[in-house]
């Protein structure tokens, strides 16, 4: 009898927790200010920064443990980076201007937009060599969380969000992110309903009435790292927007001119497509599958007029801009077209998933290098004619601000020399390798860097040292 | 991207879109598109605010936008400035 009663006990205690579990829902916004939130800071008109002069932005690509552990090692790397003219001691990652960051990419960026520095004293233990996947099925496995997991507003992805805000984020907030201004850190996820970016910034979430300032960062770093199928996507609330909102004038312009510039308008629909009138949520996904690189925050921020890159670029503020693709994109060998038969449910949901990853990253990457091109030509067309011009007496053509060095660099697994290269092409992804296998991927971001053409020409520019080879080489990006 | 000059016999702050962005008599580099292209204070300016389409320019032959400064008879009266 006792027994029983011990049992309904349970079952009435399992049940109650079950309906009361429920995901932490997002901060409605009391008033709209365009001015304040986690954005990057304002630029303040006849007030330059000499922060904006060497405008660095670094992308963390997504890849699990993989992809963590090689930003971690770029990072490392950028710090011990001494880029002082004639001995002076300036180490490059101070700076870093902004970080995007992917999935495992997403935990490496929030983590030094958290802690800086001593991200390379506390992240190798607190993240990189620990089985996050066993401690997450260790959490799931527990008969409290069991009857949590029960409720249909609570899902594995939201335990683990607890786990990532426990044990290495340690209940930290945008507000804290928001208190060291640069890096600007961008964490981005996938919008389940039309597939689009979705950034955790202020400007985004002013489209779903939400303050980002109390929301825990962990539960964004688990939104861009929700790989479909094996983790659930984390929900947000849109709440109707303040009733001081105003939709941003680039928004509107967007939307109005389709025909002119589709890239633009699917960026404000997008935007728009999030605002609430009533009750509405935003479901999202792995960031990999709209930009698995992350540069498309950063290639925004160059595009829009709204856009803290575009902006300061047209003020003339900065001079040189260094954009630095981490990319742990693998390519193991492929075993699908080794074998006759059809591919089985699991490889096609599994390739439906990543196939899309692979094609992008290639196009974005393309896309970031030809940006940076276009305005090398621009200024150089510029500059030549006013040349030719000055030389006969004629008035100049109106010019640039300022014209700005670009310098655009990848790291990619394929820069290595073989074995190697097939050795980390084929890592896999997941967020538990072997500590040896960490080590290595931190110390081959270093070796990627220091191979990297056009990352040594940067440093030869910014040190101030002559070019090799009579200028042979040394034309051009980076230079 | 897309080019624009913005004409005025000084120089300004160029607002688009109602951000700062740059000052006028240069080139500035923008998407394609519509854009809303003002000045900065103070507002003796005309038109206030004229709208561009931004398409196939280019450095060298930038869209051009003018605006003309108004004489201080011209200058309307905002509320709660002085006379």
């Amino acid at each position: 009898m006792k027994a029983r009663a011990r049992l309904l006990t349970l079952l009435i205690a399992g049940a109650v927790l079950a309906g009361c579990a429920h995901y932490p829902v997002n901060a409605p916004l009391a008033h709209y200010t365009p001015d304040a939130g986690y954005r990057f800071p304002t630029m303040v008109a006849d007030r330059p920064d000499p922060a904006d002069e060497l405008f660095v932005c670094v992308s963390l690509s997504g890849g699990g443990t993989r992809a963590a552990a090689l930003a971690y090692g770029a990072l490392l790397k950028l710090r011990d980076t001494n880029i002082g003219r004639e001995g002076a001691a300036k180490s490059l990652l101070d700076e870093v201007d902004c970080v995007a960051g992917i999935s495992g990419g997403a935990f490496t960026a929030a983590y030094y937009g958290l802690f800086g520095r001593a991200t390379f004293d506390n992240f190798y233990r607190e993240f990189l060599v620990r089985d996050i996947q066993g401690e997450l099925a260790l959490r799931a496995g527990n008969p409290a969380n069991l009857a949590r997991l029960a409720s249909p507003y609570f899902s594995r992805i939201d335990l683990a969000a607890e786990l990532y805000d426990e044990t290495v984020f340690h209940g930290k907030t945008f507000a804290a992110l928001a208190q060291r201004p640069r890096p600007f850190v961008t964490l981005h996820a996938t919008s389940m309903a039309d597939g689009g970016r979705f950034e955790f910034t202020q400007d985004q979430f002013d489209f779903l009435g939400s303050d980002l300032q109390p929301f825990p960062v962990a539960r964004a770093v688990a939104a861009s790292s929700a790989f479909p199928f094996l983790l659930s996507p984390v929900s947000l609330r849109s709440f109707p927007p303040p009733a001081d909102f105003v939709v941003p004038r680039d928004v509107t312009n967007a939307l109005a001119s389709r025909d002119d510039n589709l890239a633009r308008y699917n960026w404000a629909r997008q935007r728009m497509d999030t605002v609430s009138t009533g009750e509405k949520w935003v479901h999202l996904l792995d960031g990999g599958l709209s930009d698995n690189i992350g540069l498309r925050s950063i290639l925004t921020a160059m595009d829009r007029t709204s856009g803290f890159i575009r902006q300061r670029i047209n003020a003339g503020r900065i001079k040189r801009l260094v954009v630095i693709a981490v990319n742990a994109r693998t390519d193991p060998p492929e075993q699908l077209s080794q074998q006759e038969r059809s591919p089985g449910l699991v490889d096609v949901a599994l390739k439906t998933a990543t196939v899309s990853m692979e094609g992008l990253s290639f196009d974005t990457l393309d896309f970031a290098a030809t940006r940076q091109n276009e305005r090398e030509q621009a200024q150089t067309n510029i500059r030549v004619c006013n040349q030719r011009l000055g030389q006969c007496g004629a008035q100049p053509f109106p010019a640039f601000a300022q014209e700005v060095r670009a310098c655009f660099v990848e790291l990619d697994f394929e820069a290595l020399p073989s074995p190697d290269r097939e050795w980390f092409l084929g890592l896999p992804t997941t967020f538990a390798l072997p500590e040896s296998t960490v080590k290595r991927l931190i110390d081959v971001a270093g070796t990627l860097l220091d191979g990297s053409r056009d990352f040594q020409k940067l440093l030869r520019a910014l040190r101030g040292e002559p070019a090799l080879g009579a200028g042979v080489g040394e034309a051009g990006n980076c230079s | 991207m897309e080019y624009l000059t913005v004409r005025f016999p000084e120089t300004r702050d160029v607002l688009v879109d109602g951000l700062v962005q740059g000052k006028t008599n240069l080139v500035l580099e923008l998407e394609a598109g519509v854009h809303d292209v003002s000045l900065g204070p103070p507002r003796n300016f005309s038109p206030l605010e004229q709208k561009v389409l931004l398409q196939s320019t280019s450095p060298l032959d930038p869209s051009r936008v003018d605006f003309h400064r108004l004489p201080p008879s011209a200058i309307p009266i905002s509320p709660g400035s002085r006379p």
